[in-house]
């Protein structure tokens, strides 16, 4: 069953009449990860905020088709950690434990869901810290886990490795193969299409507002560096999108 | 610097709403006052709230910035073209009635600037949060309130972080008046527009962590309420309303 399902849907930003994104069929099955990605400007931002119902409710525009969500409250996160602060929690632990705390739970299940996040984030030890005196990328790993603390079924995810390192760039999407594995849904819109293609089961490639290509990562992301290399030394397709694989075709090879 | 300095004060470990109350008590009082002595009896007890929080030293500063331009215009306006009688003061003839009256304007804004200051500087935003959440007020008004306390420290890192990329970028913020002035342009505008750019993501990340979810927050550390605090602002409440009735039965 889908978790999400956009059928002939067009969505545009308030006072532009030109469609910001424009989908004829789009079924999500729960605990897939799915990474969105195309050039800046082609819609993969938009396709998650009108994939997680945030738009238009909350960004304004208009949304014509049809649009199902099977997710309570899913989670969101957005390449700019340091907009997605509460602004009113001052140390990193109540800024993860806010999602639960909203939802009301008693106080030791949220203290016990904010500390499980931050523990698979490997960022405990941020615990009693100032989040507005985070680095980028401790700041990042933060509000990831403040997203997880809140045990969405929907995970969406706007280039969230743009502050990281690349051990925990990594280690970050492992996690979301990991939370995928896990049976939630995991969206996650990036430029890391080599990364992304390690742990995705699809990909989506869009253009101009428009689904260009579906599929499983290998037969779809064509463009990592690897994948160049691949094709300019004559390999045959799908071509190896990473480090790994390529290493893996030549040992097949011979 | 105006803003939160922890500490180990009485007050700083107090519930948030008690140096809150202390504050509003003395902005009561000091309109409820119309001769000068009570009026700057209220910034004495402004000045002692800042010592015993051992904030004076972050609190004074700003609040003689703030006050002193009001207290010169004041100054001028009622003790120099206030009317008769006037009396020699060195070279100036000030008036009697003027000064006073610019002593209890004067003495209220002190007392106001320096309660609420010490208050900024005492009741920790966390606290606070977790204090009224603990009573149970919605999120909204929350986070108003918390946004307005913090806007201040806030809108001060944002702006030394913008004037240090400026400043990168060959921006000069020495010479004259004139140079200074042209150079706040490239630092206003980004903090201004960068502000409200965040602004929409802010509400965006606070809609999908249950910020208007209408259910009741859960508090994760709720201050300590005292008896004895309870008491002291239901006093503060009392004497204030019997000042206020003394006031407009004319009895002070």
């Amino acid at each position: 069953m889908s978790v999400i399902r956009l059928e002939r849907a067009v969505f545009r930003y308030a006072g532009r009449p030109e469609p910001a994104l424009t989908v004829e069929r789009l079924d999500v099955a729960r605990g897939e990860l799915v990474a969105v990605t195309g050039p800046i400007g082609s819609g993969c931002s938009t396709l998650l905020l009108v994939a997680s119902g945030y738009a238009p409710s909350i960004t304004g525009g208009t949304l014509e088709g049809e649009r199902r969500i099977e997710a309570r409250r899913p989670a969101l996160v957005f390449a700019t950690p340091w907009t997605q602060l509460t602004g009113i929690a001052h140390t990193v632990l109540a800024e993860v434990a806010f999602g639960p705390a909203s939802d009301g739970l008693p106080r030791e299940q949220v203290l016990a869901a904010a500390h499980a996040a931050l523990e698979r984030l490997g960022a405990h030890h941020l615990a009693s810290r100032d989040p507005a005196l985070l680095s980028g990328g401790e700041l990042q790993r933060v509000v990831v886990a403040a997203a997880l603390a809140q045990q969405p079924d929907l995970l969406v995810l706007d280039d969230p490795a743009a502050e990281l390192d690349p051990e925990a760039a990594d280690r970050l999407y492992d996690l979301l193969g990991d939370l995928a594995r896990e049976g939630r849904t995991v969206l996650v819109a990036t430029p890391d299409v080599a990364r992304a293609a390690h742990v995705a089961t699809r990909a989506l490639v869009l253009e101009r507002g428009r689904i260009v290509a579906d599929g499983v990562p290998a037969s779809v992301l064509s463009e990592t560096d690897v994948a160049r290399i691949a094709r300019a030394a004559g390999c045959p397709g799908p071509l190896p999108l990473d480090v790994a694989a390529l290493v893996a075709r030549v040992a097949e090879a011979g | 610097m105006i803003g939160y300095v922890a500490g180990r004060s009485w007050l700083h470990r107090a519930h948030p709403y008690t140096p809150l109350a202390l504050a509003a008590a003395v902005l009561l009082l000091s309109f409820a006052f119309h001769t000068p002595v009570p009026v700057w009896l209220m910034v004495a007890a402004a000045l002692i709230m800042a010592l015993a929080t051992g904030t004076i030293r972050e609190v004074l500063g700003p609040a003689l910035l703030l006050a002193t331009p009001t207290w010169l215009v004041l100054l001028v306006l009622h003790g120099l073209l206030g009317e008769p009688p006037k009396a020699p003061f060195g070279p100036f003839l000030l008036s009697e009635p003027g000064v006073a009256r610019a002593l209890v304007l004067g003495g209220r804004i002190g007392a106001i600037v320096i309660a609420f200051l010490a208050a900024l500087a005492t009741v920790s935003p966390a606290r606070l949060v977790d204090g009224m959440t603990a009573r149970g007020i919605p999120f909204g008004p929350i986070f108003l309130l918390v946004s307005t306390l913090t806007f201040l420290p806030r809108t001060r890192e944002r702006a030394a972080r913008i004037l240090e990329a400026q400043q990168a970028r060959g921006l000069r913020i020495g010479g004259s008046p004139l140079a200074r002035f042209r150079a706040l342009v490239p630092l206003v505008l980004p903090l201004v527009l960068g502000a409200l750019a965040e602004v929409d993501e802010q509400v965006l990340a606070l809609e999908t962590r249950g910020a208007t979810s209408g259910v009741r927050r859960t508090p994760l550390d709720p201050p300590a309420d005292p008896a004895g605090q309870r008491v002291l602002r239901l006093g503060l409440v009392v004497v204030v309303v019997v000042a206020w009735a003394a006031r407009l039965t004319n009895r002070i």
